[in-house]
């Protein structure tokens, strides 16, 4: 096992990441930014090392700067967290020639899965449904427009290096298409510097349901069970649960035991995410794979018992799946509040700022690198605090969630905490029967949650 | 501490250079690129599809038929000497003769690379013509250098006769391919042939030295066919009652199995080729794995301009060419003229050496600037040493030229040039690493052979549709051959308007001589380099000799990395 491990993140998840090492008895350091310097988290860590100005690029993106302080604080390993270098072939590569190991999956999966189009390929190789649409990238217009007559309209365009919404179009009918595609193929050259589309059937209504997966390096793979995750504002989260309320244990068992065989099939390893949609025939369509741990790891981590953090780190260091095949115990159900440094009455801008009061409710799993008197710097993802409650069954669960908000209270900044507690109420959210189009339409009682149509910070998940 | 850490070298072609030159340059290399392209499918098509229907007609594949089924399925067949002898013809009837006659490429078989070399039935029924036996050495010489199988599919009606003078004696002389058949199977090199159609005389010797001949029912060997017994005897046979299958697998045993047609064959020979051990290039790769670079190699031509005069920098083409554009650049602070370094390809380490084109500083006078592209001291100091380290820890060596000639001059003869320059050659003549050599842009006089060309024997040298090899260029030696009629800026002086325009016309038509001569398509075709490929392709031919020298193991020495004599380099310059 190793004996020092760099995080290269910040905020919840430094701390997440910070906890996990420190209950393995594996000494920490955590790199930050000036902007962060007064972060309550880096108190969690053994030693800091401060990587760089406020600027992310210039910071945690700056693959020389945590590469040295890995080299200088003498780490074995580096948890890349979320986010920021998390996804970064060329960063998995670099620790790989630096004999830093980068606990995470290989370069190749990092950059097979990175590249939409490839991923689809791949998977659809592997066995697993993925969305009918265009056999790879796009050529031009015309082969979209062949590619959507195939599948039948409506269609999305989508951009092969894309995420977050970015180079994304929904188009109706040829004519839309026609413009859809040039301006999609604009905005991800722009954004990722790669124009690439491709194209996938609209399949509206649907649940965002994703698989987990954990592998080690000796081939071994289990799937923990799905997460619903289809209250989405614009392709952000907002609530998570686990298990979904629309998948059945047969179908979980079918589909998990093949993600989890494609998975190690691939030769992936370390913990790893294929999202799905899942139509209104009960079908599941592969959309993506995410190669890194989720924001919302937390709710399988609660039906489950596996620390999802802790297998990262000791599959990286060699050791096999402490899981076996089939070992993996679905127990009571998890919901996961994100409560975001965000104005919901103002569009969702961001509120940074210095937060005055600071009451998590009791009972409820809280993942935070915040508290009282900590100034939420305007630099970066607004995530501020996971509220995480597990009950026996779905209802008891959101009826705790529900208690849990009631009992939460954050002064100074505004937050997305008043939205989550009218979203544990709503009677669609309670029912089960709720799809991506959620929050399409304005929230029952109280100001409605108002679209705002872009110009957010590209998502993760 | 003796880690290789390969940092990120490159950047976007937007942010590298002005989009107006580089589609600039685009639109020219894409000119040259078709024309080469256009070239290489009239060869391929061999005598035309009127000889392809006769070789259908027998119940036969096509050699490029026979190739597609040998490949592994999905993978590209790099052949090698394409260009050899075109343009050109023979005999009273002004033959021409595509690719030689045959086909010699890498072809990836049942996981394993190998050479193929395999007479073209659609040209003269497979005929050695002048350079045919020349090409087929090459192919065997390389299989020999990294010890790769070597498949021959033999269908050859033996010298075309006409030219037979060309061919047959000299050192060069046909009987050498079978000296080379010997020398292959003493170094313990597989060889595997497939008797398929006419085989006489020299044909019919080919196949025999390999370990395991396959024979179709259409075959036959023989050291003289039916006409020539006819003759010599006045006996009436027909050639596969002399050498068929009948006498070769059953009575003399001069071959082993017989198939009932080619695809029968093709399918045996890479049966034959699955049963050697694996390529151990995988476990060279130690976990890494083949990675594309950032940058796509589709974008090199863009860093060429049509004016070859024009600089550019060459880690934006290494960052083009080699794994995830990283690079481990080796003294990168002494001889900056020189560009050294480790970087991957297809995950396998190989050592790259490269002219740098840019400005660079004079080690000893603070204000100068020396053009790029040159060899002066410090870099042929440094290009030496990192050669001889690369051959200690047996590291490929793949050269990327561009270079003008050695520095010339006071300073140069005082420092001894001569020397270091010799030193050079010294150590690339003695190195027994595979080295691939790429003239990427100038290949000019004694820089040429000191940065390993052709003539210090390389595994392969590849040329580019812009290469430019020759002693000087055109201009260099209208200059020197009119240097009494110029001032000194190379003026004309004249007596008369008459005498001018005699220069003008006497300097110009020096010049375009030695152009036309450069053409890389005119070094193909006198095998003064194997194969001319388009720049996005040169990483595709670099990848598969790297990849070919790391497939069979100890024949040669392959250090881990921990003890490469690199790190000591590192160490001493500080």
């Amino acid at each position: 096992m190793f004996r020092r491990i760099l995080v290269a993140n910040r905020g919840e998840i430094a701390a997440r990441v910070l906890r996990a090492c420190r209950s393995l008895g594996i000494r920490t350091v955590a790199v930050h930014s000036t902007a962060d310097a007064a972060s309550p988290h880096l108190k969690l860590a053994d030693r800091t090392v401060c990587i760089g100005p406020a600027p992310a690029a210039r910071s945690y993106l700056d693959m020389d700067a945590v590469l040295q302080a890995a080299e200088q604080t003498e780490c074995q390993a580096v948890h890349p967290g979320y986010g920021f270098l998390a996804e970064n072939a060329l960063f998995a590569a670099r620790c790989e020639a630096q004999h830093l190991t980068f606990i995470g999956p290989t370069p190749r999966m990092i950059r097979l899965m990175g590249d939409k189009v490839e991923a689809r390929r791949t998977m659809r190789a592997a066995g697993i449904p993925v969305i009918p649409g265009s056999e790879g990238a796009l050529a031009d217009a015309a082969e979209a427009a062949r590619a959507a007559a195939g599948v039948g309209y409506p269609v999305f365009l989508k951009a092969a290096a894309g995420g977050g919404g970015k180079g994304m179009r929904r188009c109706d009918d040829e004519t839309a298409l026609g413009r859809g595609f040039e301006e999609a193929s604009a905005e991800a050259r722009a954004a990722f510097g790669d124009g690439t589309l491709y194209l996938e059937k609209a399949i509206l209504g649907g649940r965002h349901v994703e698989f987990q997966v954990l592998c080690d390096a000796w081939g071994a793979g289990v799937h923990l069970a799905e997460r619903e995750c289809s209250v989405q504002r614009h392709h952000q989260k907002l609530l998570e649960e686990a298990p979904s309320p629309a998948v059945t244990p047969a179908v979980r068992e079918a589909m998990g035991a093949r993600v989890a065989a494609a998975a190690s099939g691939l030769g992936y390893r370390s913990a790893g995410t294929m999202e799905f949609l899942l139509d209104g025939e009960g079908r599941l369509h592969f959309m993506e794979m995410n190669t890194r741990l989720q924001v919302e790891h937390p709710v399988t981590e609660e039906i489950t018992g596996i620390d999802l953090v802790a297998e990262q780190i000791r599959i990286a260091a060699g050791e096999r799946l402490s899981v076996p095949p089939g070992g993996v115990r679905i127990d009571g159900h998890a919901v996961e509040c994100r409560i975001n440094a965000e104005d919901p009455d103002q569009d969702f801008r961001p509120s940074p700022g210095t937060i005055t009061r600071w009451a998590m409710p009791p009972g409820a799993r809280i993942e935070t690198h915040a508290q009282e008197g900590y100034t939420v710097p305007p630099h970066y993802d607004s995530l501020l605090a996971k509220v995480v409650v597990k009950g026996p069954d779905r209802a008891s669960a959101f009826a705790a969630m529900a208690e849990a908000l009631e009992a939460t209270a954050i002064e100074g900044i505004r937050t997305t905490l008043p939205l989550h507690r009218r979203l544990v109420r709503h009677p669609a959210i309670l029912s089960g029967r709720y799809d991506v189009g959620l929050l399409d339409a304005p929230l029952p009682a109280a100001g409605p949650a108002r679209a705002r149509p872009s110009g957010r910070r590209a998502g993760r998940g | 501490m003796a880690k290789v850490i390969l940092e990120p070298i490159g950047s976007p072609l937007r942010q590298a250079l002005d989009p107006a030159a580089a589609a600039a340059a685009r639109e020219a290399m894409g000119r040259l690129n078709a024309g080469l392209r256009s070239q290489r499918a009239e060869v391929r098509a061999g005598w035309g599809p009127e000889y392809a229907r006769r070789v259908r007609e027998k119940g036969r594949l096509t050699t490029w038929e026979r190739i597609e089924r040998l490949r592994d399925p999905g993978t590209d067949v790099l052949p090698i000497g394409t260009l050899v002898n075109h343009g050109l013809t023979f005999g009273e009837k002004r033959l021409t003769s595509p690719a030689a006659g045959v086909i010699t490429a890498f072809v990836r078989v049942a996981g394993r690379l190998a050479v193929v070399i395999a007479n073209d039935n659609t040209v003269a029924s497979g005929s050695w013509w002048p350079m045919t036996p020349e090409k087929i050495q090459r192919a065997q010489e390389i299989a020999l250098r990294l010890r790769v199988p070597v498949v021959y599919l033999v269908d050859c009606s033996g010298l075309f006769l006409p030219e037979q003078g060309r061919t047959f004696p000299g050192r060069a002389g046909a009987g050498a391919i079978f000296r080379m058949n010997a020398l292959l199977s003493d170094a313990g090199v597989p060889q595997v042939a497939g008797v398929l159609g006419d085989c006489i005389a020299g044909g019919g010797y080919m196949p025999i030295i390999s370990d395991v001949v396959y024979m179709t029912e259409q075959a036959y060997m023989v050291i003289a066919g039916g006409a020539l017994i006819k003759g010599g005897k006045g006996q009436t046979i027909t050639s596969l009652e002399i050498g068929g299958p009948d006498v070769h697998v059953h009575l003399s045993a001069c071959a082993d199995r017989r198939v009932p047609d080619d695809a029968a064959c093709i399918d045996g020979i890479r049966a034959e080729l699955g049963r050697l051990p694996g390529s151990a290039a995988d476990y060279y790769r130690r976990g890494a794995s083949a990675e594309p670079p950032r940058f796509p190699p589709s974008e090199i031509d863009a860093f060429f301009p049509a004016d070859h005069r024009m600089a550019y920098d060459v880690k934006q083409v290494i960052a083009r060419l080699f794994d995830s554009s990283l690079f481990w650049e080796v003294l990168p602070d002494t001889g900056r003229e020189m560009v050294c370094g480790v970087a991957r390809i297809g995950g396998l380490y190989a050592g790259v050496i490269a002219n740098n084109q840019l400005l660079t500083g004079h080690p000893d006078q603070e204000q100068a600037r020396r053009a790029g592209g040159i060899l002066y001291r410090e870099g042929i100091a440094k290009v030496s040493a990192f050669s001889r380290a690369c051959n200690d820890d047996g590291l490929p060596i793949v050269w990327l030229q561009d270079i003008s000639g050695f520095d010339i001059g006071v300073e140069a003869e005082k420092q001894g040039l001569l020397g270091f320059g010799s030193s050079l050659i010294y150590t690339n003549s003695t190195n027994t690493t595979p080295m691939i050599t790429v003239l990427l842009r100038k290949a000019s006089g004694a820089g040429y052979y000191a940065l390993a060309g052709l003539p210090y024997a390389p595994v392969l040298q590849l040329s580019t549709p812009i290469t430019r090899l020759a002693v000087m260029e055109g201009r260099t030696l209208a200059i020197g051959a009119y240097r009494t009629k110029l001032d000194e800026s190379f003026e004309i002086i004249a007596s008369s308007p008459q005498e001018e325009a005699a220069v003008r016309k006497g300097m110009a038509d020096v010049e375009a001589r030695i152009t036309a001569d450069m053409d890389p398509v005119a070094a193909a075709r006198r095998m003064d380099t194997d194969e001319v490929v388009t720049m996005e392709e040169l990483r595709a031919y670099i990848g598969t000799v790297v990849e070919a020298a790391y497939q069979a193991y100890g024949y040669r020495r392959v250090k881990n990395p921990r003890i490469w004599s690199l790190h000591d380099l590192k160490v001493l310059a500080g």
